[in-house]
Order: structure tokens, then sequence, then C-alpha cells
């Protein structure tokens, strides 16, 4: 019924605080992630940008992107670029239907995770309007923080007894322009169809990819129906 | 003579004992005593049989010749048999493998005094390529198709197994042990073996640099089948532009300039043209390269690469685009408009329900352009956006749209994704696309005749790819070792079951299920050191054999492939020979190059 009500609530124009007049199908986001461990006080710090177009989206980490389009036939088409070669690999559009989730790529948080959680309180107003959640799973608790007229996610922390993993957004603009022209640079990178890397051993860039892998996913930010991190356009099931 | 007991119980065998010499009563003188032995065939005396006679005197006076009393021995021994009798030889004439085999034979005698050995009596010529297909994959995809069938699988023939000629081609390249489909194909299409990594051009080519091209041009078999006023048609499931499709039509010193964008801008403003722009201008190249030579171009392309025929454009986006912009070119042309210009009654398509539309006896020409790169794997296809023809599909009205020419036709099929799927260390897809080419090639062989049409199929290189361990007749070819006589995996050293197909190195294990896309593998590093595959159903789509040494990308293998060969000219198929003698066998076959020169001295 919680679920119900906050689809409504996403849906509906009436039930937002005010509307946001900013153009946000163009956003720039940058987020710094925090990782911690309980019990030996460590903690890792990291940062990424979120970038989306309408039907585009980028997570930008320090050496590599990790684009998806969304295709009309809502296929999501994964690309990956990286940067200091200014190179890139074209891959298939998942094929299996319903398989992946555009929305958790999308927003960071899928539709379906925001809906299983717990309403506290809003804050704010249009553009400003920040909802915030919470859900707890087992020894795991979520707190969430949600831009809800920017569909941007502004937190979220999730902590158990041993672990806690948080991100938080530090800057945000809807500058078209800008938008557009880091896509574009993205887009005049050499790219390689993935099924064509095995073919050219020649290649410096390729033969690294032959010799050595492709780049291993790190923490990726991304979060499906349960808070489990994504590792990626593919999920890896036994 | 040594004669031991032992010998004397095997004597005791003896069918004949005479007694010989005095049988006066009064005479109390021992006795002298004959014995006779049939030996038997493959005995120790006698090889062939024969008889053994014992002599010696009965001392103790007991009327038996004792051992001790054996004086002289003689052998008799049977000549060997000159014929054997139908008893004889019944376990043999009356086992099924003797009696195929003997039928083989008899075929193959006739298949030798049939084929068409002048040359010239090919009017049609078909050459098979499937990219990536070694001996290996051959084998694993003849028994999988065998055991989709409902057989044990090994005993099964692909199409192009059933062929009566074949050989193996040596597939090196000039500058490379282990090739790549460039230079091997260009092998195979000019005659001529090369660099790995170039088109259509000679070894005193430099990868990569334009200017030395120019004087290096080979001319290929398909060249030569234009000039000799015969149809001509390339279809490939890779794109269209990739290196096997390429080396039938195009001149590049590499193979991923497709299209204007992969091209360096030094070798654009030096003139070289990109892969693409080669094949619609075809006709119009080959017109520049002879004087007075006037062609009527491709009848026939089908494959995949829209992408390097359209502008970087979303606006010339088609249906099934998987990109927000679909095409790569950055010189603004539309190569597909172009082509429709310079042939107006030809029919251009991109998806299944445009295929299915072209009426092969009526239509003059067809450029097919499916996917924005590679076309599907076959057990894929299903998930193309707008629908795409299968490879027998493609074959099947690639031919119905040649032979429409009196003259005669030279189509060049590839399977172009039986490679990728071994690259990413996928075996499904790899022997599905195998036996999708068999398909074809059946295809092929009911829609012409053995009498005038030449058809050779065979790969440009090999995989390391392998079927390994001792599994019992029947086991599924993707599925775990399974003993003769168990029903329970084979352990290795480490008490884990492991796989009869592998590779040497690659990605090694992924367990994607039912996923039909070999490359979703890619998204994930290789897996190093054997994993536990005890509760994995190894013989799903998605799964990815393990692999030994980890690699990104599994890559090509060095060893030799088969040539399988029907129709005039197929007994030259024979033999281990350099990949170049494809061409040659071709040519000679249907005269290209006779009926090109007759033609330009026109």
């Amino acid at each position: 019924m919680k679920a119900a009500i906050l689809i409504a609530t996403l849906m509906s124009p009436l039930a937002v605080a005010g509307q946001c007049n900013m153009n946000t199908g163009f956003t720039q986001a940058n987020y710094k992630v925090t990782t911690g461990t309980i019990t030996n006080k460590q903690h890792t710090e990291s940062i990424f940008t979120l970038w989306r177009t309408p039907h585009q989206v980028a997570k930008q980490n320090p050496q590599f992107i990790e684009l998806w389009q969304e295709l009309r036939n809502q296929q999501i088409r994964p690309i990956r670029y990286f940067q200091e070669a200014q190179r890139g690999i074209e891959y298939q559009p998942s094929e299996v239907q319903g398989k992946q989730d555009w929305s958790s790529k999308y927003q960071l948080v899928s539709d379906k995770l925001l809906a299983s959680m717990t309403h506290q309180k809003s804050t704010g107003e249009g553009c400003e309007l920040v909802e915030y959640y919470t859900k707890q799973q087992g020894e795991s608790k979520i707190e969430l923080s949600w831009l809800a007229n920017q569909k941007l996610l502004k937190s979220i922390r999730i902590s158990s007894p041993r672990y806690s993993r948080e991100i938080v957004l530090t800057a945000s603009n809807h500058n078209q322009q800008k938008v557009k022209a880091q896509f574009a640079e993205w887009d005049n990178y050499q790219t390689t169809d993935y099924a064509d890397i095995g073919d050219n051993e020649n290649d410096p860039f390729l033969a690294k990819m032959i010799n050595q892998g492709f780049v291993e996913h790190g923490a990726s930010g991304f979060y499906d129906a349960q808070g489990n991190q994504l590792q990626g356009s593919h999920k890896h099931h036994h | 003579m040594a004669t031991t007991m032992k010998k004397l119980n095997l004597i005791s065998l003896a069918v004949v004992v005479a007694l010989t010499g005095c049988s006066d009563d009064d005479d109390n003188s021992p006795k002298t005593l004959t014995v006779e032995n049939t030996l038997a065939v493959g005995s120790e005396q006698c090889v062939n049989g024969g008889t053994e006679t014992l002599t010696g005197t009965d001392s103790n006076d007991n009327g038996t010749l004792d051992s001790a009393e054996v004086t002289d021995t003689t052998l008799s021994c049977n000549a060997p048999a000159t014929t054997l009798t139908a008893a004889q030889l019944a376990p043999l004439t009356d086992n099924d493998w003797f009696k195929e085999a003997q039928v083989k034979v008899a075929t193959s005698e006739e298949n030798i005094a049939a084929v068409a050995k002048d040359s010239g009596k090919a009017k049609n010529v078909i050459l098979f390529v499937g990219d990536g297909m070694g001996i290996s994959t051959v084998t694993a995809a003849r028994i999988m198709a065998g055991q989709l069938e409902g057989k044990l699988g090994e005993e099964h023939q692909l199409s192009f197994e059933a062929l009566p000629f074949s050989g193996f081609a040596k597939t090196y390249n000039v500058d490379a042990q282990t090739p790549d489909s460039a230079g091997t194909m260009t092998a195979m299409a000019s005659g001529v073996k090369t660099d790995a990594g170039v088109i259509g051009v000679d070894e005193d080519i430099e990868r990569g640099n334009c200017a030395t091209v120019a004087g290096n041009e080979l001319v290929t078999a398909t060249e030569l089948a234009e000039i000799a006023g015969k149809s001509t048609g390339i279809v490939s499931t890779a794109r269209i532009t990739h290196a096997t499709p390429a080396a039938t039509y195009a001149k590049s010193a590499d193979r991923n300039w497709e299209d204007v964008s992969d091209m360096p801008e030094t070798a654009v403003t030096a003139g070289c043209e990109d892969i693409a722009s080669q094949l619609v201008n075809f006709e119009a190249n080959l017109e520049a390269r002879y004087a007075g030579l006037n062609v009527d171009g491709l009848e026939v392309v089908m494959g995949g690469g829209r992408r390097h025929f359209l502008p970087k454009d979303a606006a010339f986006n088609s249906a099934d685009a998987v990109s927000s912009v679909e095409g790569d070119r950055t010189d603004g042309r539309d190569l597909t408009a172009e082509w429709k210009a310079k042939y107006p009654a030809g029919q251009y398509v991109m998806d299944q329900a445009g295929f299915d539309a072209i009426n092969a006896d009526t239509t003059e020409r067809v450029f097919g352009l499916f996917n924005e790169s590679h076309m599907q794997y076959e057990a894929d296809r299903a998930n193309d956006v707008a629908g795409e023809p299968s490879l027998s599909e493609m074959t099947a009205k690639a031919i119905d749209v040649l032979d429409n020419n009196d003259n005669g036709f030279f189509l060049t099929v590839e399977a172009g994704r039986i490679d990728h799927a071994h690259h990413a260390g996928n075996a499904y897809n790899a022997l599905s696309d195998t036996v999708e080419l068999s398909k074809a090639v059946q295809v092929a062989l009911d829609k012409t005749s053995i009498e005038d049409t030449l058809i050779i199929v065979t790969a440009d290189h090999s995989h390391v790819f392998t079927i390994a361990g001792y599994p019992k007749r029947g086991n599924p070819i993707l599925g775990k070792v399974v003993p003769v006589g168990s029903d329970e995996p084979s352990l290795a050293a480490d008490n884990m079951p492991y796989t009869t197909v592998g590779y040497t190195n690659g990605g090694g294990f992924r367990d994607l299920g039912d996923e039909t896309d070999a490359d979703a593998g890619y998204n994930f590093a290789p897996v190093t050191g054997r994993v536990d595959l005890t509760d994995v159903d190894t013989t799903t789509p998605g799964f990815h054999q393990e692999a030994v040494v980890p690699l990104g990308s599994e890559t090509h293998a060095a060893e030799d492939v088969g040539v399988y060969a029907v129709g005039p000219g197929a007994h030259l198929v024979t033999g281990t020979n350099e990949q170049s003698l494809i061409f040659h066998v071709m040519d000679y076959a249907a005269d290209l190059v006779k009926q090109a020169d007759a033609k330009l001295a026109q």
C-alpha cells in the first residue's frame, strides 16, 4: 500500500510541492562515495559524476566512463569509454527483456527501490523539494534523500553493524550545453565493437584489453530494488 | 630337441597317433612310434598351421611316445592362404562400419571418375568461409548437430563434410605464424599470401600506410568474375566491411578502415578510400582500373555494418538502430542513398520484412544491411530489433538473384560470427553458427548442380578450441566429461569435473545461463584457475568454457584448416597446401583470368 501511494506520489504533478522549472532532462551531478568498515575503522573515499540527457546516462569515474543509452524498444545499450586513451568499447544492447532497469542507471536508485521504502518527511519545494525515505532490511538500514522534482539522488546511506556506504551529491547543474558537449566529446572517441577486440591484437590499446582483460567494475553506486549494489550492465548470475 | 611336459600336453591334442615298426609279438625289442599333431593357424611353429611329426622309441614299452622318448621332430607348415572364404570374411563383411566404408570407397571412385577435370567447366563458383572454423570446431559442430537430431552425434556429417574432395590449407600470413582474417581471405580471394591486417594488397604493403597501397593492389576472384560478365555477390553475417568480405572487393592498408572516421586524416588526404565507400564504388573503381571496361557491379551484397554507410547524424538512424546515432561517417555521405542513385532498379533492404519482400526472379540486385554492426548470432537472431534473415536464408536469396545471369555467378558467403563467439570463449554460439553454415551449404547444394557449379567450403583460420578428456560415446558435446561406463562426471586432479570442450586461452569461465549473446561475457574480467562446475549446467547458451591462459579475448590458432569441395575442378582440393591455392582452384574451374582477359581484349 505504501508502495502504491509512493508511486502515485511520484507520478502525480499535484502531489509534488510546486514545480521545478529547470531543464532537468540534462544533468551533471557530482557525488562522493564513502565506504567504511566499522570493525577496523577504515574508510575509503571516491568520486564520480553522473551525466544525463533524456535517453542517455553516463557514470564518469576517474579512469573510465560507463554510458548507457535507452533505445526505442527499451533495450539498454552500454558503451565504456576510457578517458586517457580517448577510446571506447561498444556493447550490444541487453537482449533479455526486463533484465535491466533503466531507472536504476538513470537515477542511481531504481523506482522499485524507492517504492519499497518508507517515506519519512519532505522539505523544501520546487526544484529543492527533498523527500526522505528509510528501509530496514535485516541488519542493514537504508536512508535515502531524494530531489523529487529533479529525479536526482541527494544521498543514500546503507549501514550495517560491520559496514557502511554513503553516496552524497556534492554539486549539480542542468546546463544543457555543457552536458551535450560532454556527451559529444565521448562520442568522438574512437570506438571498437566488443566483438572485434579479439581481431585487433596489433592495436596497443586493444592488445592491452586482450592481454589483461577489461577494467573490473569498481563500486558502481547503482542499487537495485533490494538495495544491492549492481555490478555493471550485465548481472552475473549463477 | 628340448621337449617339455608342457609341450607334450599340447601334443595330447594330436589327432593322429600312428604306431609303426615291427609288430612281431615275440620280439621284445622296443617299438618305434610316430605321432602326428595338427598345428592350428597362428601356432608358434607354423603361423598358417600345418603338421608336426614326432618320432621315437617306446623305451618303457607303455605304447605311448613320452616326451623323453622323442628323438626326431619334423614340421610340415601350410603355405600361406591365397583366398579367404566368405565364412572367414563374414566378421568383416557383416560389420556395418566395414560395409559403409566399402560403399564410400566405391562412391569415391565414382566421384573421381565423374568430376569434370578440365579447366573452365564451372559456370558458377560459391566460396563458403566459416570465419575461425578450425577442425575442432567442425568436429564439435558435427556432434552438436547430430545430437540436436537425436543421434549420438559423433557419426553425424555436416553438409560440407559429405563433399567428395577435401584437403588442408596452411593459414599463416607472410608476417605472422598465427594469422588474421584479412591476410588469409586475401590469400583465398586473390591467390597471393600477404601480411596480417591488410586487405587486397600484397606483402609489400606497410600496414596503416596509405602511400604503400598504390602498386601493390591485387585483383580478386570477384573482380575477375565481374569482368568476365558473371553476376557477383557477397554475403556475410559480419559487417560487410569486415576483413573477410572486404577482401573480395577492397584494397586497404588497414582492415579497420571500414569508414572514413576510422582512418587517419593523413590517409584520407592522401587519397585512400574507406572500405564501405569502395563497396559502393566497386563498379566505378573496377572500370577505372581497366581501360574500356564496362561492368554492371555487384548484384548481391548482404550483411551487417550499416553504421559505416550512414552519416554520423541521428536523422539517418534506421528502425533497428542500437546507438543514439547509428551512422559513423564523418564526411556526411549517405552511401545507401548513393547506392540507390547508382542502381535505381536495385532494392536496398535493412530488415527481415524487406528481405522477405524481395522477389528474386525479378530483382536485378540487392543491397541488404541488416544490422548497425555485425548481424546477430544465429541463436540470438530472434532478439534483433527489426528482425534479420539467417545465413541460409541469405544464401538462398543470393543464389536466386544471381542465377538470373546465363553467364553464371561468383558468390562468397561468410559465416562471420563463429570467430566472434570463439573470441568470447562461448562454444555454444560458435557451434550453432557452424551448424547454420552447414545449412547454408546444403541450400547451395540443393539450388545448384555439381555439373556446372564449384562449391568450396573452408575457414580462414582456426581457434584455440579443444575437444578433450575421455567422454563416452554420445556424451553431450557441451557437457562435462562422463567416462565410458559411467553416469558421473570424471574428476580432475583438483577433484572437480571438467568440460569436454574448452579453450587454451581467453576470458574463461562465465555462467550466463540462457544468455544467447556470446559477447555478454566480455563484461567480466578473465577468470583464472579452475572453477567448480559440479552444479553448473555447462550446456546452456550462456556458458563460457574454462581457459588455461587468462586473456581478455580468446585468440586465433595456427594449425591448418579443412577445405571441402564439390563440382568441376574440385579434385584439385587435395593434400596440404598454401591457402592461396583456393583462388587458383576457383580460377582453374571457372577460367576466371582467361575469361576476364578475353573480355578486356574485346
